[in-house]
């Protein structure tokens, strides 16, 4: 049987251009298939990438990539009604930038063509089926028939529903909602603030993100679509309120939303198939610690690695070992993290953080700026006895952390 | 600014629906937890118990495909839709 090219991408995110970067670098020939115009037009993230994996794939992509500021500056806010409490961890660093999608993966699309790979926009996938050997991918253009498929097709991975390997359920996901404001931060150039708040939909599972890009900053928050289902809270009406409680003025430039993989470690979902791999946010892999949000990353080095992956299965003339992908992802930093994010990932999941423990802290510096009775660890013992806790109970939901 | 209004920013090709919903089964649901989830007020109440999918004004991000407990929603992606111009 003749195919069509070494290997099809299916979506042209970050994970898929990678992927097809990596593939063409190593001399295959690599057909990447998008549904939007043009990369990055379907794409949504909170805002900011860690570097380190796309400076494996392109080296001077600082110099070169539309990056938005270094985050230099990490704000952590906890609510509880009109009293919060707020910290800030500033250092001077290029670890990480504010990024917006439609930007930094049309850029990067464009580096994909220059390395070869054959693009096509608009490019639906609406099939998959098992052929030949191989797959044969149904479009709005036609069949591509390929003895490999990458599959970079996003959170709700249809191409793994078509190949009948992959459900999707509530408690896989979370929903996020987010606002383009135009307004100047007030920062110096070379810097950026990321902040997180908690405590802010009264006990939907979730918290709220602030980015500041160049001109603008990215406001939104994401919480559990099970904890929407539950408390039935309306997602479409909670970020005015958030914009005006940040004090942010400004004209809104975009209103977005997408759903985010949350499934953990032990939750991800099947990462290959033969003919198959998985990366990116269609296999599930994202990390949230309580500290660091990853999803970029982890789509760029499992796309980078997917494409070496199928430079070897071309060379072994066996495209059924994608196995062999899965064991270079465990050999990697993308699994090594997400596995070790596991426990804090569990740890996240326990309600008191969200109903509980915002409300304890705000009572507690409550009483400790207040005339009266002011030893911190008896206020804080008296206040969580107040909710059945002790600070035993309260030391063993952090230990989840360490 | 309400939602409409923010969605309105956004630029679109709208093209058919790629939305189906069997209300019937929504006659037997009180809770419309698809109301809650989908960020961009698609599903809408009617009088009668059913459920009118605006599928123009979708954000595709994806939620209809668990945003409904009873298997009402049947979602696909749009072959248009929606141009992010910031993401």
């Amino acid at each position: 049987m003749s195919f069509d090219a070494d290997v099809a991408v299916v979506g042209g995110g970050l994970g898929g251009l990678s992927a097809a970067i990596s593939a063409a670098k190593e001399g295959l020939s690599v057909v990447l298939l998008e549904r939007g115009a043009y990369s990055g037009s379907k794409n949504v993230s909170g805002g900011r990438i860690y570097v380190h994996s796309l400076l494996k794939l392109i080296p001077d992509a600082l110099e070169r990539a539309p990056l938005e500021r270094p985050i230099t500056r990490e704000t952590y806010e906890v609510r509880c009604g009109d009293r919060r409490v707020t910290f800030t961890f500033q250092k001077r660093n290029r670890d990480s930038f504010s990024v917006l999608r439609a930007k930094l993966d049309d850029w990067l699309s464009h580096e994909a063509e220059a390395a070869g790979v054959l693009t096509s926009f608009d490019t639906q996938v609406t099939g998959a089926r098992r052929e030949g050997g191989g797959i044969t991918v149904e479009t709005n253009r036609g069949e591509f028939k390929v003895p490999l498929v990458i599959e970079a097709d996003g959170v709700t991975a249809p191409t793994s529903r078509y190949l009948g390997i992959r459900r999707l359920t509530p408690e896989q996901f979370m929903v996020g909602v987010k606002e383009v404001v135009a307004t100047k931060p007030e920062l110096p150039e070379d810097e950026g603030e990321a902040k997180v708040v908690l405590g802010l939909t009264a006990g939907l599972k979730g918290g709220g993100f602030l980015y500041t890009n160049r001109e603008s900053v990215s406001i939104g928050f994401t919480v559990k679509v099970e904890s929407v289902q539950e408390k039935l809270v309306k997602t479409s009406e909670l970020i005015e309120d958030y914009r005006e409680s940040l004090g942010i003025e400004g004209e809104v430039l975009e209103y977005s939303a997408h759903l985010i993989p949350y499934m953990g470690y032990r939750g991800l979902p099947p990462l290959y198939a033969p003919n198959l791999m998985v990366v990116g946010d269609a296999a599930g892999m994202l990390i949230s610690d309580g500290f660091v949000i990853r999803g970029m990353d982890l789509a760029i080095g499992s796309g980078t690695i997917a494409g070496q992956v199928a430079a070897k299965l071309r060379e072994m003339n066996n495209f059924t070992r994608t196995d062999i992908y899965q064991s270079q992802l465990e050999d990697s930093f993308v699994m090594r993290d997400i596995k070790a994010a596991w426990k804090s990932f569990k740890g996240l999941s326990n309600p008191r953080f969200y109903e509980v423990y915002p409300q304890v802290i705000c009572d507690v510096l409550d009483s400790m700026f207040s005339v009266g009775d002011r030893r911190l660890l008896k206020v804080a013992q008296e206040r969580l006895r107040k909710e059945g806790l002790g600070l035993t109970s309260l030391a063993r939901d952090l230990l989840w952390f360490t | 600014m309400n939602l409409l209004k923010r969605l309105g920013l956004n630029k679109y090709e709208v093209g058919e629906s790629h939305i189906r919903v069997n209300v019937e089964i929504c006659r037997s649901c009180e809770s419309k937890p698809c109301i809650a989830v989908c960020p961009a007020g698609t599903y809408e109440a009617q009088p009668d118990g059913t459920i009118v999918a605006h599928y123009e004004r979708c954000l595709e991000c994806g939620a209809a495909l668990v945003a409904c407990p009873y298997g009402a929603i049947a979602f696909k992606w749009p072959e248009k839709g929606i141009s992010y111009r910031y993401g």
